[in-house]
């Protein structure tokens, strides 16, 4: 058995038992499964209302029948994915940091740096236990939303929707072990404790925050509710003849937004969901010719924040409190 | 460098302009309980970082079990138990739990039947499935030699390991000590302020002052050469002050 899984083992034996992992997954799993209630309840209601709309036309002679609204049932997950980006990103760093601070502040960092291990085995095993616990944790969300849908949202699954929900899982996994493997990295390299945590959550703040706030606010999508050129009735080919003369503009506001993960990962999960309307009900084959180069960034995202955490956690980083 | 357990050849250790260790040269042959003595700030434990390799020395080497500490880093981790002062575990884990990751990463691949066999050389049975979160001082410092002889090491490094423990643990932990030597042949070198202690479980001793080693010999000889002393201490004070004529 190698070093790395050793210790691997061990950090998943360790967050098995923590009190705080296991309150902020059971927080991150209720906040999940509020957003799809909540979701499932608003579509009720817009078809209550459209029900009742019906009702009132055949009372009043009228023959018409307006189209129903369509319960695209992927689409309930739409808050998750934004708890996932957020919060999910939050607690991957808490957890990150938590691997490298507690060996540390409790004083186990010198037996374990007695033993002979390889010079990668202790930052690539943390990693590693790290990359496992994010994988359960990621499995049973994906578990209790799936279920969550069929249930609250009372929403059929097809066979094509699942696989677009484990393609997602695989984003949002990704995605939990970039801020894990950051934070570890950060933590170590810090010479006070406190400085790794508070530098992580700088780095979180800018680019889970700031960045994909400032590019939401510059899109005339989000400029009123609904949407700029959708509440003026101008339809998509005037949209982008008029975009067009803001193309520099634009490509700004893109610009910013592509700099985060976040966003990254929010394109990619909202296309392969159908929660973008522009991807919904489209063929996978589809969706992954538009969103490849997102994939491919945030594979890289994650390959440079692995090998920071695992070049930078070296023996001298981690014990220069030692003396 | 002779065939020691332990061999320094001016070993050196800065830290920018200060000096923790001045060209330190000693040898601990093997078997001997080696008692390295010294007041705060001596210097006691930066020597045993660097014999246990979680320091790099400025200059000079040393080897420990015939491994380098600046070559052959992994070998010298691979033959030492190390137990650092105020020893701490993983406290969410049982006994057994931290004891068989210790094992593991020193290479121990069945690592059950070794543990219970420690245990009950350290008569500390029936703890496994305990949390050490729950442990005593006392307790922790044995689950600390537990952890450093689980993979039969030829030098064990103590550092103060009776620091914080009542008059009960300090005596068992005693007894531990000149068992592990005596029957196991294990080469003990320990930093200590207890000089009571030193003179019941070392065979010899070195003075380390402002990071030189101002002596070193059996305990035997030392006590021999100071007729005129009524205890250890009296010597470790002349020496230590350099008050030797």
């Amino acid at each position: 058995m190698s070093s790395t899984w050793v210790i691997a083992q061990k950090e998943l034996l360790d967050l098995r038992r923590d009190r705080l992992f296991a309150v902020l997954i059971a927080f991150l799993a209720v906040a999940t499964l509020i957003s799809v209630g909540v979701a499932a309840a608003s579509f009720r209601t817009q078809l209550d209302a459209y029900n009742l709309y019906v009702q009132q036309l055949a009372a009043s002679g009228s023959t018409t029948v307006p189209a129903a609204p369509q319960l695209f049932p992927l689409q309930l997950l739409r808050g998750g994915v934004e708890y996932l980006e957020i919060l999910g990103a939050l607690f991957a760093i808490v957890l990150g940091y938590g691997t490298v601070a507690k060996e540390k502040y409790r004083g186990t960092l010198q037996l374990l740096l007695s033993r002979p291990v390889g010079r990668f085995a202790i930052p690539a095993g943390k990693v590693l236990g790290l990359a496992v616990v994010w994988f359960i944790v990621v499995a049973l969300l994906t578990v209790t939303t799936t279920v969550a849908i069929l249930v609250i949202g009372n929403a059929p699954l097809q066979g094509i929707d699942i696989a677009r929900i484990l393609i997602a899982a695989v984003v949002a996994w990704l995605y939990l072990l970039f801020w894990s493997a950051l934070a570890i990295g950060i933590t170590a390299l810090s010479h006070r404790l406190s400085t790794g945590l508070i530098v992580a959550i700088v780095v979180w703040l800018v680019f889970v925050l700031i960045i994909p706030q400032i590019g939401d606010t510059m899109d005339p999508d989000n400029q009123v509710p609904g949407g700029l050129f959708a509440t003026l009735q101008i339809q998509k080919p005037d949209e982008l003849k008029v975009l067009a003369n803001f193309a520099v503009f634009d490509s700004i506001r893109n610009g910013l937004e592509v700099s985060s993960i976040t966003k990254h990962f929010e394109r990619l999960s909202f296309a392969f969901l159908g929660i973008k309307d522009k991807y919904n009900q489209q063929p996978l084959g589809l969706v992954w010719a538009d969103m490849w180069g997102y994939a491919i960034t945030l594979a890289a995202a994650i390959l440079a924040s692995v090998t920071f955490a695992v070049g930078f956690t070296t023996r001298r980083n981690l014990q220069r409190k030692i003396s | 460098m002779t065939k020691s357990a332990i061999a320094t050849d001016n070993l050196s250790k800065s830290y920018g302009s200060g000096v923790a260790l001045d060209a330190l040269s000693l040898a601990v042959g093997i078997g001997e309980v080696f008692g390295l003595l010294g007041h705060n700030g001596a210097g006691k434990t930066t020597t045993v970082n660097v014999l246990t390799t979680l320091l790099e020395p400025t200059r000079g080497n040393a080897e420990v079990a015939g491994h380098s500490v600046t070559a052959d880093a992994m070998g010298v981790r691979a033959a030492i138990g190390y137990l650092p002062e105020n020893v701490q575990f993983y406290d969410n884990l049982t006994l057994m739990e931290n004891l068989r990751f210790f094992a593991r990463l020193s290479g121990l691949r069945r690592p059950d039947q070794r543990i219970h066999d420690v245990l009950r050389i350290l008569d500390f049975e029936g703890h496994d499935r305990q949390r050490v979160g729950t442990f005593s001082k006392g307790m922790r410092q044995r689950v600390g030699i537990a952890q450093a002889i689980l993979h039969s090491p030829s030098v064990l490094f103590l550092d103060e390991p009776t620091s914080g423990l009542d008059p009960e643990g300090v005596r068992t932990l005693r007894e531990t000590i000149v068992r592990l030597n005596a029957e196991f042949g294990m080469t003990i070198f320990m930093n200590t302020h207890l000089l009571s202690e030193v003179t019941k479980t070392c065979t010899s001793i070195g003075i380390l002052r402002n990071g030189k080693l101002v002596h070193q010999d059996t305990l035997a000889r030392t006590l021999a050469d100071f007729p005129g002393e009524e205890s250890l201490e009296e010597i470790y004070f002349r020496l230590e002050s350099g008050h030797v004529s």
